[in-house]
């Protein structure tokens, strides 16, 4: 099996011949920039330099997805939000004190959402690694959910208030949102996705699983329905109690954070989604060293999640030793426990 | 020691017994409330509930009667929040709700706040927050805001994506002896090393007390950049402030 058919096989619920290495959000780092010369902020906004810098996630550190798009503002940014592209070392943001919408009404979805530069660099980087890598790796796409980018367009502290004020408004928000969400993967799947990540930042650590499953369960399964490739959602924090819902919305895996405990993870979806994760960036990845990722990474296996990755977009200062730690112990876990 | 049935509010009883877990916490929540008027309880419990008019009035009605404004505000305001800052560290809450809870208590003050300065009762200290630079998260940074000013600092928010400068100047302009920053990114988390340094190099170190915090902060990494403290959750926060200040205190009684 190459890469490709490794991941969508996992995704699938397949059976594999080891088992794949998955990049659902950024592993851009500074080290990485420096290697292929493409740089931030440019890489975030020039497909060539995009497509380069994502690349390197198969080519110099040995995963089997290309995910390209490093930040969560790229659509955003489509929608109308004044983002701050910052250097080279931090991730671009949108301006979430400045919000751009109010009401539900105020929520339009731009003619240009899908022409304007940033969500069409997307797409451009999108053919470029299709083409030239289209036949040995996943080439995974990302497109925003609807919660995020409420917090984006309206403000999250706003957000947040009125989804405890006002749950029909806030459910009159989500819908009118829903359409970037589709618009945006469905131009990516055209432009070579074979998935999408899928981040909707209801997170453990802001709202509870009931509210989880008040707004979005019912929102995440009409995604699994319209976006006709496997779907990884990505919510960080800690998720455990939400992980039942999630298992019912029809995506095909689930990025979890590692504030989970993998076993008890996958008991909790139990075969309904493939799990992806959930090396810890700051702690493991971060400031330590390639024996304590790979003790995470054993324990992933040992739990047996299908796919295995950082938890999150990792630290731009993480060290490229122990990205390379992950696909490594991999291989090394199965030569020994051999392959089926 | 005070007992459950010394508390008139339903609510507040009701809170107590389901969400204060811990045995210690919940000798300290029943000493406090049974030691308040029904009419504070009430208060405090309209704030936990998040009812923002109602605090307005309760709080309007109660300066009406001729109740101290600090009494409002310490008795009614404040120990309402102390429970919804337990709530939110023990995930019974979460962060819509807190909001919720923090509005209200905003709703209370805006009527004890003028009479406050009028009467020239000083703040406990005061305090500079901020997140640093390259750094746009502030919910955490926020509800620390919330419950120091809840516990009667003022406190000065400049807000997120703050440079060094930016945090120099607003020590200065304020005259606080308390610096709290808030780091949500690794990429970010040296900027508070760097603040610290500019703070030096300003020649202000002495004058100031820094505390720091933020989900990937530690106290490991706190101690070693230099920093006066680390607080890990908005409780904390608070209470390393009073801590922080009475060192500072301490030190200039030493001192002179
Ligand atoms: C909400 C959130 C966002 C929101 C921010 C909204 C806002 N206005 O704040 C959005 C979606 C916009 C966002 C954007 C990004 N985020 Co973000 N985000 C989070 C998330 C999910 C929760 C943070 C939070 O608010 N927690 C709740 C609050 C209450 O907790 P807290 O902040 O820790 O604060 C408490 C304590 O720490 C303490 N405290 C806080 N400050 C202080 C200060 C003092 C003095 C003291 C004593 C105590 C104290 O008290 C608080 C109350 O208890 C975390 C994940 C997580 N689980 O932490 C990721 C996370 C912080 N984000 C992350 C990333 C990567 C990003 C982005 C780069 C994403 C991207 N790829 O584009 C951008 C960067 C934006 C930027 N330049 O700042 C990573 C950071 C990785 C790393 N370690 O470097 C995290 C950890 C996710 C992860 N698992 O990897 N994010
Ligand atoms: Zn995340």
């Amino acid at each position: 099996m190459n890469g490709r058919e490794r991941v969508l096989a996992a995704l699938a619920g397949e059976p594999v011949d080891r088992t794949p290495t998955c990049t659902p959000t950024s592993v851009a780092t500074v080290e990485l920039m420096d290697l292929v010369d493409a740089p931030f902020p440019a890489a975030n906004r020039d497909a060539e330099l995009m497509a380069r810098l994502a690349a390197t996630s198969y080519t110099e550190l040995g995963f089997d997805t290309i995910m390209p798009v490093f930040s969560i503002i790229q659509d955003s940014s489509a929608l109308g939000c004044e983002i701050q592209w910052e250097g080279k070392d931090n991730w671009p943001t949108a301006k979430m004190t400045r919000p751009i919408w109010a009401e539900p009404e105020d929520v339009t979805i731009p003619s240009d959402f899908l022409t304007h530069p940033d969500t069409k660099c997307v797409l451009d980087a999108i053919s470029i690694l299709k083409r030239e890598y289209g036949d040995e790796v996943a080439i995974v796409g990302k497109t925003m959910g609807p919660w995020t980018q409420a917090y984006h367009c309206f403000g999250v502290e706003k957000f947040l208030l009125l989804s405890y004020d006002d749950p029909d408004k806030t459910r009159q928000i989500l819908d009118r949102l829903k359409t970037a969400t589709v618009d945006f993967g469905r131009a990516q799947i055209e432009a070579g996705a074979d998935a999408l990540t899928l981040p909707d930042h209801a997170t453990g650590d802001l709202v509870s699983a009931k509210y989880y499953d008040k707004y979005l369960t019912d929102l995440h399964r009409e995604f699994a329905n319209e976006l006709e490739v496997p779907l990884i959602l990505h919510i960080c924090g800690k998720t455990t109690e939400f992980m039942d819902y999630i298992s019912q919305t029809g995506f095909a895996a689930f990025h979890y954070d590692s504030k989970n405990n993998p076993k008890e993870s996958m008991e909790i979806v139990h075969g309904r989604l493939a799990l992806v994760g959930n090396i810890n960036n700051p702690t493991t990845l971060y400031s330590q060293g390639p024996e304590e990722v790979a003790a995470e990474v054993t324990a992933n296996l040992e739990a047996g999640v299908p796919l295995i990755g950082p938890e999150c977009a990792i630290p731009l200062q993480t060290p490229i030793d122990n990205l390379r730690a992950i696909p490594e112990t991999v291989k090394a876990w199965h030569r020994e426990h051999g392959s089926n | 020691m005070a007992d459950l049935k010394d508390i008139a509010n339903e609510t507040i009883r009701d809170e107590i017994t389901e969400f204060v877990e811990r045995e210690d916490e919940q000798e300290k929540m029943i000493d406090l409330f049974a030691a308040v008027t029904p009419q504070m309880q009430n208060i405090a419990a309209a704030l936990i509930e998040g009812e923002n008019d109602e605090v307005d009035e309760l709080t309007k009605a109660a300066l009406g009667d001729g109740i101290e404004a600090t009494e409002v505000m310490d008795d009614g305001l404040i120990a309402g929040m102390a429970i919804v800052g337990i709530k939110f560290r023990d995930n019974i809450i979460f962060v819509p709700e807190v909001l919720a809870c923090a509005r209200a208590m905003k709703a209370g003050m805006t009527h004890i706040e003028p009479i406050l300065s009028e009467s020239g009762i000083e703040a406990v200290g005061k305090v500079v927050m901020g997140t640093v630079k390259g750094d746009l998260h502030d919910i955490g940074k926020n509800l620390c805001t919330m419950m120091l000013r809840g516990a009667g600092f003022e406190v000065i928010d400049l807000g997120v994506d703050t440079s060094p400068d930016d945090f120099i100047d607003g020590l200065e302009e304020n005259d606080a002896p308390l610096l709290g920053m808030s780091a949500l990114l690794t990429t970010t988390m040296p900027n508070m090393g760097r603040t610290i340094e500019a703070i030096i190099d300003a020649g202000m170190r002495d004058d100031v007390q820094v505390m720091v915090g933020g989900a990937p902060v530690t106290q490991e990494f706190a101690d070693d950049m230099g920093a006066d403290g680390y607080g890990k959750d908005a409780i904390d926060c608070v209470e390393l402030a009073k801590q922080l200040l009475s060192e500072l205190r301490g030190e200039e009684a030493a001192g002179a």
